[in-house]
């Protein structure tokens, strides 16, 4: 019993890394995933979540061309919060 | 004076010149390969624009002289039209409580988030519905649907930004079940007018 129900876990666990990894994928820094955003925000009606959602965008590419991935990413999360509002 | 059709000849030199040049560059890009097609590279933000402008001016001219149904209000269309929209609309426009899909986050341009309402007004919106809008993935739906059920989206659609997604979900669910359905009732309601 303790044996399946150790196992239904480690399934499980390898099911969420995999989800969240696919996540991580979309999110990523890369010029694909700058390009989608791009996209969304050229549909966006003018205002100021479009402003904020362009100028978090530039600062990704900023980041993007220095190679700081983290500080990409986080300026990508910031532009789909504007994204999504 | 005497130099003046000697200048026109220049002129004209030039002219042609310049012409040819234009011409040789934009054959160079067009058969080169040069304009991207790809979903997943966006236009430049001024052809976008340029796109845009282009797309809300041949609807706005299009829908000229449309008349507009005053029955819009009506419950009846509005939930003829929820269940239209969530057949025909909802994968790609998204709806309230709906998370983003595969299709709608490969469409380019995307298609507009329609729970967030639309700047069109009912007459451009039946335009575009029954139209359809060249090389952006929205279809003519007039194709295959009577006006009347197309007005019908319309109304919905008037409605959807107000609505919770509980309140979506109870419209989808009390909407006619098949396209068929909603056919024959349209078509049924007409006579009856």
């Amino acid at each position: 019993m303790r044996k399946t129900l150790f196992i239904a876990a480690l399934l499980c666990g390898a099911a969420l890394n995999s989800v969240m990894a696919h996540e991580q994928h979309r999110m990523e820094c890369s010029e694909t995933a700058i390009h989608a955003m791009h996209a969304d925000i050229q549909a966006m009606e003018d205002g100021e979540a479009k402003t904020t959602a362009m100028k978090e965008m530039d600062m990704a590419e900023d980041m993007m061309a220095k190679k700081d991935m983290d500080a990409c990413m986080t300026h990508m999360h910031k532009a789909m919060e504007a994204i999504e509002k | 004076m005497s130099d003046l059709p000697a200048f026109r000849r220049h002129w004209l030199f030039a002219t042609v010149a310049a012409v040819a040049l234009l011409c040789a560059i934009g054959a160079a890009a067009l058969f080169g390969g040069l304009f991207n097609v790809a979903a997943d590279v966006p236009h430049s933000n001024a052809l976008y624009w340029l796109l845009e402008t282009a797309r809300e001016r041949s609807i706005a001219v299009r829908a000229t002289g449309i008349v507009v149904p005053d029955d819009l209000a009506d419950p009846r269309r509005i939930v003829s039209g929820a269940g239209q929209y969530a057949e025909m609309c909802s994968h790609c426009h998204l709806a309230p409580g709906m998370k983003r899909t595969e299709i709608s986050r490969g469409l380019y341009p995307r298609a507009p988030e329609l729970r967030r309402g639309s700047h069109l007004t009912p007459a451009k919106t039946f335009w575009v519905v029954k139209h359809g809008i060249k090389m952006t993935g929205m279809p003519a739906w007039g194709l295959t649907h009577d006006d009347e059920i197309l007005w019908d989206v319309v109304a919905f659609l008037r409605k959807l930004p107000d609505l919770t997604p509980d309140q979506y979900r109870n419209l989808v669910e009390i909407a006619p079940k098949t396209h068929g359905e909603t056919m024959e009732g349209g078509q049924m309601d007409h006579m009856d007018h």
